[in-house]
């Protein structure tokens, strides 16, 4: 597969060149010059500058001002309807589906703004992938579930190879290894939500946004996904959304704390949230004095 | 809550004696006035359908000892077997009916399809156009398969030379060929080959290839079987091949399919049989004792002659076969348009003052007499197109027309029913609109598109008015041979038998069979659309 080294040479990955131009975007490359396999601790990859939404006029997300890490778990999380997977939407501009959604201010991806005319938003989310908080697997079979990505986005490569690789590291090759040709929708939730992370690695993002991933499954389905965004964050940077503290704290390297009304009111190293925050109101949030 | 009915007891404690009564006389009232809405026009219709059927038909004009021989032999059994499944096993006896059901209705479009092939469309010509699309497909299958890196663009503009350079030139070329092969050999090529691959796929996918060759030539053993058997009972080659072909064929690889996969089903294998069994040995024993069966109008004779002006001797044949074209033109024409623009209001529309007045205005046309879409045909295609009046494809092109808008209707909500959650995982996938459509839209809403298509053909087999005024001849006394030319329909003829011949005769006797023979079409098709809307509903 050739998207293996998108890391290292972004504008060699693009094999696509189906009806969508996939390579619109221009990555800056100054970061990729001087990358050879060590991975720099804190290199930011997504970065928000005054990043505003409205849906028509009811304000979602008030001067979000951030930024996240390469190769680390970055955690959104605070109470229902403040924002964060509204948040998280922009970065792979899912947004654009809601009619009513307005994006305001400048969200970069490797120091490209996401939101300038000339990126094509499909061609964005081949390189951002995103796990959603229900399980939804297309109703087809498990191995056509996993290369549809590869399948949309026209990639070479030995599809059975990158099936189990994906699998393997969604950790889900060993239970469904003989059923490849079954149903998707015939496993457990549990296995569905791996399902749905081994399709959207399979193509190899850069960047792994997941809205609640775990929050419709069982304790143990649950964990098993935990451990799972542990080892995926070697080789992604997964994005996460969580309105379970608890998880947020296990998993998350750098943790983004929403409040009612879109506002972003504390973002730092999880530890540092949960045990020393700076804010009166996340201290409120976390000990469960509120939301 | 208490209240001076609650009496406190010795210990302080208020018990309830009476709850007291609500009245429910309004209830009753409304709830029977709303059975007898519901029921109205059923039974209205059902009283004179049992009219009609018993004028066609006419059962008491048979022995009572044949009633009684079929009684027997049939009814019996079949309620025995099925009444015991029924009750103890209801999936084998959905199993068994639906077999009995797909077998009659499939020998039902299948005599259709004979009838086309015997009369309308030779074999050769049919033939000559599946090699055609057949060619154009391997081409474009290969362009596709070896060529990501051709543009999209460049990709299918030569995907349409292929397919009209085929269309162009292959038929000819194979029809001014000196010498072709017989009929059914050809038919068997381009009609047993094709389906039986599809049949062997449903009967044995999941075992590999070797599964599926074996099913499909399993398949195709029985039609070449069935060809070569059927002119020593007297059925000559064409007939027998395209029965076994789009019957037997797919109700036996139907059978199979199921029960290799749930041997559990298997019980419902004996209602089929009592059904089938039950009618084959009454039949041979009126047969054998010499019972008089009834003397019904619709009769081979009804159907396989044309109109005549003696009652006892007119036919609706001409009249079956315009109905046949004029639905393979209508679902030709409305299904690819009546999608396309359904899926364009639901997928790409943005939510505008544009789109809201087209949506409007479809569900508007949806209810504009029919009358007024055959003089929009008239218009549109005789006059400014120039099209002789009252042949197949004007009257095709105008039926469509009047279905269109009840076919986009159905379809955008089939669309409607795909969970959104699926767009979002392919948008996610960085799949763009045209993908996400094709990849998960579509194949998810099918069946219910299809439902929705099939009630609408329902709709348009019926009609008479748009008929009427672009010109078809309500009496056809030879079927139309092609799409350019005069064509008849079922309720055109019918129409006619009860005004412009209007004598007892006609009124009891041709009416009635065209009736029941009309009904029965759109009654089959209306099955197959609902028990594709339940197997549908099922999945979900």
């Amino acid at each position: 597969m050739s998207n293996t080294d998108s890391k290292t040479d972004p504008a060699a990955s693009e094999q696509g060149t189906d009806d969508v131009i996939t390579d619109e975007m221009a990555i800056d490359t100054e970061v990729t010059a001087d990358t050879a396999g060590t991975i720099d601790a804190d290199r930011t990859i997504i970065r928000a500058d005054d990043v505003n939404v409205w849906y028509n006029d009811d304000q979602a997300l008030r001067d979000i001002s951030l930024e996240i890490p390469e190769n680390r778990v970055t955690a959104m999380i605070g109470p229902s309807g403040c924002g964060k997977s509204t948040f998280l939407r922009c970065i792979n501009r899912m947004n654009d589906m809601i009619d009513a959604a307005r994006v305001e201010g400048d969200l970069y991806l490797r120091g490209k703004n996401v939101y300038d005319d000339d990126v094509d938003p499909v061609a964005l989310r081949r390189r951002v992938g995103i796990v959603f908080q229900e399980p939804n697997p297309f109703p087809k079979s498990i191995y056509d579930n996993v290369t549809y990505g590869l399948e949309v986005q026209n990639m070479d490569g030995d599809y059975d190879e990158i099936v189990e690789r994906s699998l393997k590291r969604a950790a889900l090759w060993e239970e469904v290894e003989d059923q490849l040709d079954e149903s998707g929708l015939e496993l457990s939730g549990g296995q569905q939500q791996r399902l749905c992370i081994a399709r959207a690695i399979a193509p190899d993002p850069e960047v792994l946004l997941m809205d609640e991933p775990a929050s419709a499954l069982d304790p143990i389905a649950t964990s098993k996904i935990e451990d799972l965004i542990e080892e995926l964050a070697e080789e992604y940077t997964v994005v996460i959304v969580t309105h379970n503290m608890q998880q947020a704290a296990r998993i998350s390297d750098k943790t983004a704390v929403f409040l009612t009304g879109g506002e972003l009111v504390e973002f730092d190293d999880t530890q540092t949230i949960f045990e020393n925050p700076e804010h009166q109101r996340v201290e409120d949030y976390i000990t469960g004095k509120f939301g | 809550m208490a209240t001076e009915r609650d009496t406190p007891t010795a210990a302080g404690e208020r018990v309830i004696e009476s709850f007291g009564r609500v009245s429910r006389t309004a209830d009753r009232v409304f709830r029977a006035l709303l059975l007898v809405a519901t029921l109205l026009g059923i039974v209205a219709l059902a009283i004179l359908l049992v009219y009609v059927a018993n004028d066609a038909i006419r059962p008491l004009t048979a022995d009572p000892a044949w009633h009684l021989t079929f009684f027997l032999t049939l009814v019996v059994p079949t309620i025995a077997v099925g009444g015991y499944l029924y009750r103890f096993d209801a999936e084998s006896f959905q199993f068994g009916t639906i077999t009995v059901g797909m077998l009659a209705v499939s020998s039902m479009f299948a005599a259709g399809a004979a009838m086309i092939f015997v009369d309308i469309v030779a074999p050769v010509v049919w033939f000559a156009f599946v090699l055609a699309f057949g060619t154009a497909f391997a081409g474009i299958v290969t362009l596709s398969r070896f060529s990501h890196r051709i543009p999209f663009l460049a990709r299918f503009l030569a995907s349409g030379a292929f397919l009209v350079g085929s269309v162009l030139f292959v038929p000819d070329a194979v029809q001014s060929l000196p010498v072709y092969p017989s009929d059914w050999v050809m038919l068997t090529a381009s009609l047993a080959l094709p389906l039986a691959v599809v049949v062997g796929r449903y009967v044995a996918a999941d075992t590999g290839w070797r599964g599926t060759v074996l099913a499909a030539g399993i398949g195709l053993g029985v039609v070449v079987l069935a060809t070569n058997i059927g002119p020593l009972v007297g059925i000559t080659p064409v007939p027998a091949l395209v029965m076994t072909v789009m019957s037997v064929v797919p109700t036996g690889g139907y059978v199979a399919g199921r029960v290799r996969r749930h041997p559990e089903l298997r019980p419902g294998l004996a209602l089929a049989a009592a059904v089938l069994g039950g009618a084959l040995v009454g039949a041979a024993a009126v047969d054998a004792l010499g019972f008089a069966g009834p003397q019904a109008w619709v009769d081979w004779q009804f159907l396989t002659s044309a109109h005549n002006n003696t009652a006892a001797e007119a036919g609706l044949y001409p009249a079956i076969g315009g109905s046949i074209l004029l639905m393979v033109t209508v679902a030709a024409i409305s299904f690819p348009v009546g999608v396309g623009a359904a899926v364009y209001l639901e997928e790409y529309a943005p939510n505008n003052r544009l789109t809201r007045t087209i949506d409007v205005n479809i569900s508007n046309l949806a209810g504009v007499p029919s009358v007024v879409y055959g003089l929009l045909g008239l218009g549109v295609f005789t006059r400014y197109l120039g099209q002789p009046r009252g042949t197949v494809l004007v009257g095709g092109a105008t039926l469509a027309l009047l279905i269109l808008p009840i076919v986009i209707i159905s379809a955008r909500e089939a669309l409607r029913g795909v969970p959104d959650e699926m767009r979002q995982a392919s948008y996610g996938m960085g799949a763009t609109r045209w993908q996400t459509v094709r990849n998960v839209v579509l194949p998810e809403a099918f069946p219910a598109i299809l439902t929705g298509t099939i009630l609408a053909l329902g709709r348009a087999i019926g009609e008479t008015a748009p008929l009427l005024m672009i010109g078809a001849p309500s009496v056809l006394y030879a079927l139309p041979t092609d799409f350019s030319s005069k064509t008849g329909a079922m309720p055109l003829q019918v129409y006619a038998w009860a005004s412009n011949y209007a004598t007892p005769e006609f009124h009891n006797k041709a009416v009635p069979a065209g009736v029941v023979v009309l009904l029965v079409v759109l009654l089959s098709m209306n099955s197959i659309a609902i028990v594709l809307r339940n197997k549908y509903q099922r999945d979900h």
